[in-house]
């Protein structure tokens, strides 16, 4: 325990110090290049991005849950399938037998993302009973139980064959595929929804990491270490677990809202148990408890699949589907499930760890604890 | 704190107002390319070049519909094989881009807008969920998709053609041949196990149609794709004393409901739709079961039907891939295939390639038969391409392990049937 | 009345094949307090091993390679995974357990490819009719079988020495090590056992009236999930029971879901875990699981 206080505070002054540092200005190239790519990428690359965005969203909901605090999870994929479904629902105009309420798109969008916070909260009370291995398995009920919603509560999912997501409108900006020229660039859905990503991503990060370096997160660090000692000086055990799990909840519901609009729709299919533990694995490839590690852990898992079909015609040992050999697919198959043994067993802070090695060179950490 | 901030955001403008002024050089600037005419003064569009004619096949050759896709894309390959072999269409070689999905919708999203700027059509798209999820994208760009499903739900559209009749027709015939030949009668109870999903809740909407116009009371059970015992399938529906069952699930279902029924001597014809057989299931324990009490209604007669073109089919594709077994995913592939490229010819003859151009030319094709017994008409986009089923029955004796008992037809009641109603 | 017998031994047979694989968890996890999400992998293994070799050697030479096999394939996941890793938290080596599944699954169902396998079993598609009730001899040897091996580890662990070294191991690792328990070999007979057992369970899952081994067989494993929870992951008696409970809830919520239409259709693979859910919510341990004392 003091050592993470400590840690709290060495962390704050070497704040002060940021300015000088070459990591400052290796971030501001950063936000420019993500700025810039839009005008550069096509439409595949920039909905691999959103893809990639969207889980990272999901995905420092799930770490502030399973990595901070210690609960595992494996019913994400029902809070993203309630942020998702929820926009539609708020926001459709009630065509096609389908329930819509026809809200303005920002509030649905705000209120889906409460929605699934709600829904965090109502299973919370289970949440906060359960331990470890208990919790994990109880959560599965929940994608049980999604599935089965989705496909039945056929006027407000529309059944197997999913909805259509009503565009994103804010600030008199439509997020559809009408055509706006910036700069000579004609900016389709794909175009505007990269900003709206990337500033949803970047207030989530920032906010998580608040979180996690501020009192919330020791204590959040506390329950997961020591469940006992933590309740024992004074850390309010059952309020924290729930909060969080609210939070994560709402998380996955930003996420769900924002793979909706990306998709324009939904499909039941898509929010299954793949789906969980595709967020599993990308926070332990990115790096248990911290923000950097989930965006890192997102981006590989969302994107090596991506990459694999697009050039497997290069690579050697894969081949093109139905020419027979190993298929792209089974070849993203292979290396996922092998980068996140090979991650475990041999970089135990996942891939942010990397990162802090190299800017830390010798503060001897326990894994999962940088920012 | 704030100094840093607001260093930060001047930054940050500096560089986005930079970033303005060098967009120019990007290569998204511009239209693109638009419609161009070559040489022999015929139209061409996205996807299509001097040499080649790009097609897109979107399949699922990891994930729940593998045995589909499998056969289905191996059968689109030696289609396009022979078409180049012979010289290609307009003079150009169709080359197809194959991306597994592995029935992801993340995957299929995604590999629809790779493909669909560099193509010029999709010859195959698995998975009506993901098609549902493109379409208002194929309405914009038009370019034609033919989806292997069989869904209603896809009709409507005019650049997304259903091939053959789609699942709730399909199970129409299906009980029309049960009542006809197999003694269910008027007041009788028909059992009907369905997946859960869009193939199941289709082939539902007309064994419910078909229920109301012949008198019959449906009993539904509806399953999962990961059920593959049926016991409890089956005691449910001889409680309930139906007199015969459809169903609408994959080949294990279909495996275990009559294996079931068999050994516990409940003695109803059972029939099934065409994505309930394959013709591995015949080597297993199933197999005499299957045999003796089992039909299966079809869109088109099967790969071991006694027509020209399905034995020089069934022999060009053993050529070509000895190891891999024949099934209705070949006709599937083949059909849609060869009607892709019907359409690309008469394209071809008023020349015009653009997506425009292919859209209409498959307007015109009205009775487009490729030796699989059942005319395909596409001049209508609300409705399938044929209304007709035909019914197999298992035999292991046969290519493809299916024989024809009842030639293409179309039930009364289908003729009547619209989607939707 | 004979829909509901019938229905009920229905449940009760494929519970006990259930019970099988919640077995196999539960030894992981009271050996090394680890989820093993790559259960549904060696399921498909055993499987595997048995429909490959079944026709070259004979159906009850390839069980027993095909259990070696599967405890091989369970003992080399403990040995080149899971003890390599130096970490302590559970949770992140059941994270693992899934890459390992991912990999393990991806390779067989490349091998499997569209087939569907048979298991040549001697019993065949027949049947055994009491009055009006029937159920096939190949649920009748599943429910021995499994009767019989489950037994075998209630009598194991209570007489036997590895028995009282896993139960040591469960209560206090660092205790056991000190007392000449070696903590690898109780893990490392966790894992093989385990996967001898899910061979078992995949060859009752895969014979009739399921039509064979094929890539969506290991999906079993999801249901044994509610069952070792319910039971209560470190109790094999609750394996027992969870196993039972899930057979039977699954076979009455889709034999009578005529009856239960208001919850919406296809009830039969959420059923276990909404009974599941309500378990947990009485006792958070399970039915037979070891309660936690500590209350804050």
């Amino acid at each position: 325990m003091s050592e993470v206080l400590a840690r709290g505070r060495e962390l704050r002054s070497r704040n002060r110090t940021r300015l000088t540092r070459p990591r400052t200005y290796v971030w501001i190239a950063g936000v420019v290049l993500l700025l810039a790519l839009p005008f550069y990428l096509d439409r595949f690359w920039l909905q691999a991005g959103l893809f990639a965005m969207a889980a990272a969203i999901g995905a420092i909901g799930l770490n502030l849950l399973t990595g901070a605090t210690g609960q595992l999870s494996m019913g994400h994929a029902f809070f993203l399938a309630i942020g998702a479904y929820g926009y539609c629902v708020f926001a459709g105009d009630g065509e096609g037998g389908l329930t819509g309420l026809g809200l303005p798109t920002w509030i649905a969008a705000a209120l889906a993302v409460g929605v699934a916070g709600i829904a965090g909260g109502l299973f919370s009370p289970i949440a906060g009973r359960l331990q470890g291995a208990y919790l994990g398995i109880a959560t599965l009920a929940l994608i049980f139980i999604g599935q089965h919603v989705l496909f039945n509560a056929h006027d407000l999912t529309g059944g197997s064959n999913g909805r259509d997501v009503p565009p994103l409108s804010v600030f008199g900006i439509t997020f559809d595929d009408s055509e706006l020229v910036v700069a000579a660039v004609p900016f389709g859905a794909s175009e505007k929804l990269w900003y709206a990503g990337l500033v949803l991503l970047f207030g989530c990060g920032l906010f998580a990491r608040g979180v996690l370096r501020g009192r919330p997160g020791r204590a959040m660090n506390a329950i997961r270490d020591h469940r006992i000692a933590a309740g024992v000086i004074g850390v309010p055990v059952a309020r924290y677990r729930a909060g969080v799990f609210v939070l994560s909840s709402m998380y996955a519901g930003l996420a769900g809202v924002l793979l909706a609009l990306v998709f324009q729709r939904t499909v039941p299919d898509y929010f299954g148990i793949t789906l969980s533990l595709e967020y599993l694995a990308m926070i332990v490839i990115g790096g248990l408890g911290s923000v950097a590690g989930a965006v890192a852990g997102a981006a590989v898992v969302s994107l090596l699949p991506q990459l694999l079909t697009r050039y497997s015609d290069a690579l050697p040992l894969v081949s093109a589907p139905g020419t027979g050999g190993i298929t792209p697919g089974e070849a993203s198959r292979y290396l996922y499930g092998a980068a996140v043994v090979a991650v475990v067993l041999f970089l135990p802070g996942g891939l942010a760890s990397i990162a802090a090695r190299r800017s830390r060179p010798k503060s001897g950490h326990t894994p999962g604890e940088e920012q | 704190m704030s100094s840093r901030k607001s260093k930060r955001v001047t930054a940050t403008a500096t560089a986005l107002a930079a970033l303005l002024a060098v967009a120019g050089c990007s290569s998204k600037t511009g239209d693109g390319e638009g419609d161009k005419e070559d040489a022999g003064g015929i139209k061409t569009g996205v996807g299509v070049s001097a040499k080649t004619i790009d097609l897109g096949v979107l399949t699922d050759m990891t994930g729940v519909y593998a045995t589909l896709g499998k056969s289905v894309t191996q059968a689109q390959q030696l289609y396009v094989k022979q078409i180049n072999a012979d010289g290609g269409i307009c003079g150009r070689k169709l080359k197809l881009t194959v991306r597994d999905h592995g029935y992801d919708p993340q995957k299929a999203v995604a590999a629809y807008t790779e493909l669909e700027p560099e193509v010029l059509g999709f010859a195959q798209f698995i998975g009506s969920p993901f098609v549902a999820a493109v379409k208002q994208r194929v309405d914009t760009n038009k370019g034609l998709v033919l989806p292997q499903a069989w869904s209603s739900n896809l009709l409507g559209s005019s650049y997304v053609r259903v091939i053959g009749s789609t699942y709730d027709l399909e199970t129409i015939n299906a009980i029309d041949f049960l009542m006809k030949e197999k003694g269910l009668k008027k007041g009788d109870k028909l059992g009907h196990v369905y997946f859960e999903g869009d193939y199941g809740e289709s082939a539902l909407k007309g064994s419910q149609y078909m229920a109301k116009k012949s008198g019959l009371t449906v009993v539904e059970q509806k399953i999962k794709a990961t059920d593959n015992d049926m016991t409890a399938q089956v005691a449910a529906l001889k409680k309930a004393g139906v007199k015969g069952v459809v169903i609408s699930a994959g080949p294990r279902q279909a495996a275990s409901l009559v294996g079931v029924a068999a050994a516990g001597k409940f003695d109803v014809p059972i029939i099934g739709n065409n994505s309930a057989f394959s013709p591995q299931l015949l080597g297993t324990q199933a197999g005499p079961a299957l045999a003796k009490n089992y039909y299966v209604a079809s869109p088109t007669l099967p790969i071991g039907a006694d027509t020209e073109a399905a034995k020089k089919l069934v022999a060009d594709y053993k050529k070509a891939y000895p190891e891999d077994s024949l099934d209705n995913g070949v006709t599937a592939g083949w059909t849609a295939a060869s009607v892709f490229g019907e359409a690309l010819k008469r394209a071809c003859e008023s020349k015009d390639l653009t997506r425009a151009g292919v859209d209409k030319a498959l307007l015109t094709i009205d009775a487009y038969d490729n030796g699989f017994g059942v005319p395909q008409n596409f001049t209508d986009p609300k409705a399938p391409s044929s209304k007709e089923s035909v019914i197999l029955r298992p035999d292991k004796g046969v290519t493809g392990g299916m024989k024809v008992v009842e030639k293409p037809f179309t039930a009364t009641a289908a003729e009547g049937y619209t989607a939707g109603g | 009345m004979t829909t509901f017998v019938e229905l009920m031994l229905n449940g009760l047979s494929m519970g006990s094949v259930y019970a099988l694989i919640a077995l196999g968890f539960v030894v992981i996890f009271r050996a090394t307090e680890v989820v093993n999400f790559a259960h549904a992998s060696l399921l498909l293994a055993g499987g595997y091993f048995i429909a490959s070799l079944h026709d070259d050697i004979g159906f009850w030479p390839a069980v027993l390679v095909g259990i070696a096999g599967a405890a091989v394939v369970g003992a080399a996941i403990e040995f080149l995974v899971m003890r390599r890793y130096r970490g302590s938290d559970h949770s992140v080596l059941a994270i693992v357990t899934i890459g390992v599944d991912i990999l393990l699954t991806t390779e067989l169902t490349r091998r499997l490819g569209t087939d569907v396998l048979s298991l040549g079993d001697p019993w065949g598609d027949s049947v055994l009719t009491v009055g009006s009730v029937s159920i096939a001899y190949t649920r009748i040897a599943a429910f021995v079988a499994a009767g019989l091996l489950i037994s075998v580890f209630l009598l194991a662990f209570r007489y036997t020495s590895w028995g009282v070294a896993m139960r040591a191991a469960a209560e206090s690792p660092e205790t056991a090590a000190l007392m000449g328990v070696r903590l690898g070999r109780v893990s490392l007979g966790a894992w093989a056992v385990a996967g001898g057992l899910a061979a078992v369970a995949a060859l009752f899952l895969t014979v009739f009236p399921t039509p064979g081994l094929e890539r969506a067989t290991s999906l079993a494993a999801l249901k044994a999930f509610p069952a070792a929870i319910l039971g209560g992951l470190d109790s094999t008696t609750g394996a027992l029971v969870g196993g039972l409970i899930v057979g039977v809830t699954e076979s009455l919520a889709t034999g009578y879901q005529s009856e239960l239409t208001f919850l919406g259709r296809g009830l039969g693979d959420l059923a276990p875990y909404l009974v599941m859910t309500v378990i947990l919510l009485i006792r958070p341990a399970g039915l037979f699981g070891t309660k936690e004392l500590t209350r804050v």
